[in-house]
């Protein structure tokens, strides 16, 4: 897999608001890593930069590059981009609903009709074997756990070097996270596939990526390899457990510091 | 007795042909979300262009044959030049565009080719088919088979690869573009299938009332078939062509005579009012998938 690098990425919406400010980061070949934020930090504007699916939301690239390997992706529509290997699995799963299962997958192959098809499929059903059983039931009937293996399944139809997740543990229960997460790293581990993992749940995504970048209002205030940052005190206190407990004057306090760190 | 059944069967095909007329309005609307206004009028430039190809001495086949070529590049060109700037625009502007290019439509082609109505043969003898003692219009039995045919062509397609991809784009634009489908090119194409039928419903209707603007009229037959099959339903096309047809035949065939005519507009209107009131989604039409 070729390397993904953004380099002081920024994207503005509606031609004013500044949703990310100059992000870097890089995703290495067959690297797994996070990207952690709060609620509106910038992590799905940031995948649909490198995705390319900013324009139907009227957001624009206007800083900065986004290159994998030695092809600059900002020059490349959506479908060019997932043509070199980059796919992205939304925020919301958003399968196909009034597709049964099978014809989701079907529709993001874009090879022609040969037996690489069948083999590709056949592991995607290995992966998530439900997805057979419920082959024949509109998509958008399937529970939400289904519907986040069905986004993930169809996917990895495309033939992906880099897969790019946008909260897949949204809405499901921990254990089945723990099995997504289990197949995410599998598939990882046994293709070389690489991963970008976006999350708002810091402990259970630092305990399977190597490297993970936090992301605050736009800017990534923090990175580094995974068990570093689980043992970085304010990691421990703003992102692993500190959940319910707001504490603005130590907030701010973390800010301050952060502007003297970076 | 035999009155109705008469007026049932020419209804009924006249209603296929209807269909036919209505069925580039569901597929731009499957594909790309947006009632397609300029629906009329390209089934007029249809009946445009086959007239058109016949009077420069060419056969009917093969007049039908470049008709279908020029109407397909024109819907590819639609999408090219002009839908594919309104990415990320809301839906009315893109239905503006399309009430735009039937103005635009319904004032120049006339213009160009001549505004008087013009004769259009399909060589179908003027004398009714006769079953029992049912006389069946001997064109509108052609178009209601044509009709037939070609809406079982296009949902056969929808079941191939190539259709399969159109139904999810036609699902979600951002989820089909995430797996490298290019809705633009899905649009186009679903534009350029829907020129290729508004050749066949122009054809036939040319055939059966002459080639001139009032063809565009077909407008609103083929709103009230979609609104009561189901704005994105072949199915629904199908049905809701054949009932708008036969309600439109029946009812004018017994009041037409007592209040002096012009009820099957009334008719029809009525349709599309009811439909709405009582069933927005139509017949067949689908409701977005709600799980809670
Ligand atoms: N289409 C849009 N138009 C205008 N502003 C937007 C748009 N999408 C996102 N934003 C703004 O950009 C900022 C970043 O949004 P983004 O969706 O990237 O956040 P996020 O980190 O993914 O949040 P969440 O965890 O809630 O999904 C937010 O302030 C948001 O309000
Ligand atoms: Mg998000």
């Amino acid at each position: 897999m070729p390397k993904l690098t953004l380099e002081n990425v920024e994207v503005i919406y509606d031609k004013v608001f500044l949703a990310i400010k100059g992000v870097s980061l890089e995703v290495e070949e067959g690297g797994m890593v996070a990207l952690l934020g709060a609620n509106g930090a910038g992590k799905s504007t940031t995948l649909k930069a490198v995705s390319g699916l900013l324009g139907p939301e009227r957001g624009a690239v206007t800083r900065g590059t986004i290159r994998f390997g030695d092809d600059d992706l900002l020059r490349m529509g959506a479908p060019q981009r997932v043509a070199r290997g980059i796919v992205h699995v939304l925020e919301g799963r958003r399968v196909f609903d009034h597709l049964t299962p099978d014809e989701n997958l079907i529709a993001a192959w874009h090879g022609g009709r040969s037996g690489k098809f069948d083999e590709i499929r056949d592991r995607v059903y290995e992966y998530f074997p439900r997805l057979r059983e419920r082959g024949r039931s509109k998509a958008g009937y399937l529970s939400g756990g289904e519907q986040q293996m069905l986004a993930i399944g169809r996917a990895l139809m495309t033939q992906p070097k880099l897969i790019m997740l946008d909260e897949p543990s949204l809405g499901l229960s921990p254990l089945l996270v723990q099995d997504i997460f289990a197949i995410i790293r599998e598939i990882n581990r046994k293709d070389g596939l690489g991963v970008l993992l976006v999350e708002q749940n810091a402990a259970a995504t630092l305990d399977i990526v190597d490297s993970a970048y936090l992301i605050e209002n736009g800017q990534v205030v923090m990175s580094g390899r995974a068990a570093t940052l689980k043992e970085n005190p304010d990691v421990q206190e703003f992102y692993l457990g500190g959940a319910g407990r707001v504490d603005y004057h130590a907030v701010r306090h973390y800010r301050r510091r952060k502007r003297w760190l970076s | 007795m035999w009155y109705f059944l008469e007026l049932l069967a020419n209804g009924a095909l006249v209603g296929l042909m209807y269909s036919l007329a209505a069925l580039g309005f569901v597929l731009i609307y499957k594909s790309a979300g947006v009632p397609n206004l300029a629906q009329g009028t390209l089934v007029m430039a249809g009946a445009y262009a086959v007239w058109f190809f016949i009077s420069l001495g060419l056969p009917l086949w093969i007049a039908v044959l470049i008709g279908c070529v020029v109407l397909f590049v024109f819907g590819l060109l639609v999408e090219r030049l002009l839908l594919r700037h309104m990415v990320g625009q809301p839906v009315i502007m893109v239905v503006m565009l399309t009430l735009g290019l039937e103005i635009l439509l319904r004032g120049l082609v006339p213009g160009v080719l001549g505004a008087a109505p013009k004769p259009l043969s399909i060589g179908v003898g003027l004398s009714p088919v006769i079953i029992g003692d049912v006389f069946l219009n001997r064109a509108y039995l052609w178009g209601g088979v044509l009709a037939l045919v070609l809406i079982g062509l296009s949902l056969a397609f929808f079941r191939t690869r190539l259709g399969t991809k159109m139904r999810a784009v036609s699902d979600d634009h951002v989820a089909s573009w995430a797996v490298g489908l290019s809705v633009e090119r899905a649009i186009g194409l679903s534009w350029g299938i829907a020129g290729i039928a508004a050749v066949g419903a122009g054809t036939l209707w040319g055939s059966v009332q002459g080639v001139d603007w009032t063809l565009s009229g077909l407008l609103f037959p083929a709103i009230a078939v979609v609104i009561l099959g189901g704005l994105d339903s072949i199915p629904g096309v199908l049905v809701g062509g054949l009932l708008v047809g036969i309600l439109g035949s029946v009812i004018p065939g017994y009041l037409d005579s007592m209040v002096g005519g012009s009820t099957r507009e009334v008719v029809t209107s009525l349709i599309i009012l009811l439909t709405i009131l009582v069933r927005p989604y139509g017949i067949f039409g689908r409701e977005d998938i709600e799980r809670i």
